[in-house]
């Protein structure tokens, strides 16, 4: 999809937080000259084209009952990585799966994000991944410190709207 | 947490967070769907809000559509090295998620920016402001789930 300088203006508008109130797009309408309708189509097209692959709510997870999470780097044959990639991909606790280029002295290449109420349950979980998936090398990765989380500010530039 | 949430609630934060209505009236539309009037379900998205369960309403963006790259890296950071490594790469406003984690390779962060080679040359510019050398780079290759929904 070819992005227009308007599609990225609304870009940069929705990634920030949407105002809660009844028509939270007729502001943004109003700076960019355009109707509501048109804003609507432009973000549904967005959706449509998969450039906005969500539009919603994000959770604080440690408070909707998912406190722990762990990285888990699997080690999988190249030809291996799809098949045990989607396989992964199934469980509902995973929320990413990546394959990705190795590192020389790091040569896993399969990388899926699992989540679970505490520490033994993701382990749990794992092993059972493991098994279903006929992955059996991996290695745990639990996060020790948060050190940043944000989301990714695109557009930055060209979303300021300038009054008048 | 999570027991506080009524009924209602949990069926408010089961629709958000997959996917709110795309449509001038969104909360209506959604308040349609669930059987609710659009003031409550904006009053109780509030709350949701004020109490800390929700995080943000709005878009997620796909990187790559957007003609970005992006890459997850990894550093072996030695202890007394640490405080102004994490410092200098968090300064990056492209470095979006980063984590402490138990391994040798100890500190995890993702890289999104114009191009890899902008990524690759932040992360030469890195290695030299910090002493750190041991930094890899782990492109996607194909990515087979990206869905941060919960049950709730």
């Amino acid at each position: 999809m070819q992005l227009e300088a308007t599609d990225k203006k609304i870009i940069a508008r929705l990634q920030g937080d949407l105002p809660l109130e009844s028509r939270p797009f007729a502001a943004l309408a109003r700076e960019l000259g355009l109707s509501e309708a048109e804003v609507v189509a432009r973000i549904q097209a967005l959706s449509d084209h998969k450039v906005m692959r969500r539009f919603g709510a994000t959770l604080r997870h440690q408070r909707s009952g998912f406190a722990s999470n762990v990285m888990v780097a699997w080690r999988v044959p190249p030809e291996r990585a799809r098949e045990v990639g989607r396989a992964l991909s199934a469980f509902r606790q995973v929320s990413h799966c990546y394959w990705r280029e190795p590192c020389d002295d790091f040569p896993y290449n399969l990388f899926s994000m699992v989540h679970g109420r505490d520490e033994a349950e993701c382990r749990a979980m794992v092993a059972e991944m493991a098994q279903t998936a006929e992955a059996e090398e991996y290695d745990l990765l639990f996060s020790l410190e948060e050190l940043k989380k944000t989301s990714m500010r695109y557009f930055d530039r060209e979303g300021e709207i300038h009054e008048g | 947490m999570s027991t506080l949430l009524d009924d209602t609630d949990k069926a408010i934060l089961r629709a958000v967070q997959s996917r709110l209505p795309i449509d001038q009236r969104p909360f209506a539309k959604l308040g349609e769907e669930l059987g609710l009037s659009e003031e409550e379900v904006l009053a109780r998205l509030q709350a949701l809000k004020e109490s800390g369960v929700i995080r943000r309403i709005g878009g997620n963006f796909t990187s790559t559509a957007l003609g970005f790259a992006s890459t997850l890296c990894a550093a072996q950071v030695p202890q007394e090295k640490f405080a102004k490594f994490v410092e200098t790469v968090n300064a990056y406003h492209g470095v979006t998620h980063n984590y402490r984690r138990g391994h040798e390779y100890n500190v995890w962060f993702t890289f999104i920016a114009e191009s890899m080679e902008e990524i690759e040359a932040n992360l030469a510019r890195i290695a030299e402001d910090t002493g750190v050398e041991k930094i890899c780079s782990m492109p996607a290759r194909e990515m087979y789930k990206i869905k941060v929904d919960f049950p709730v």
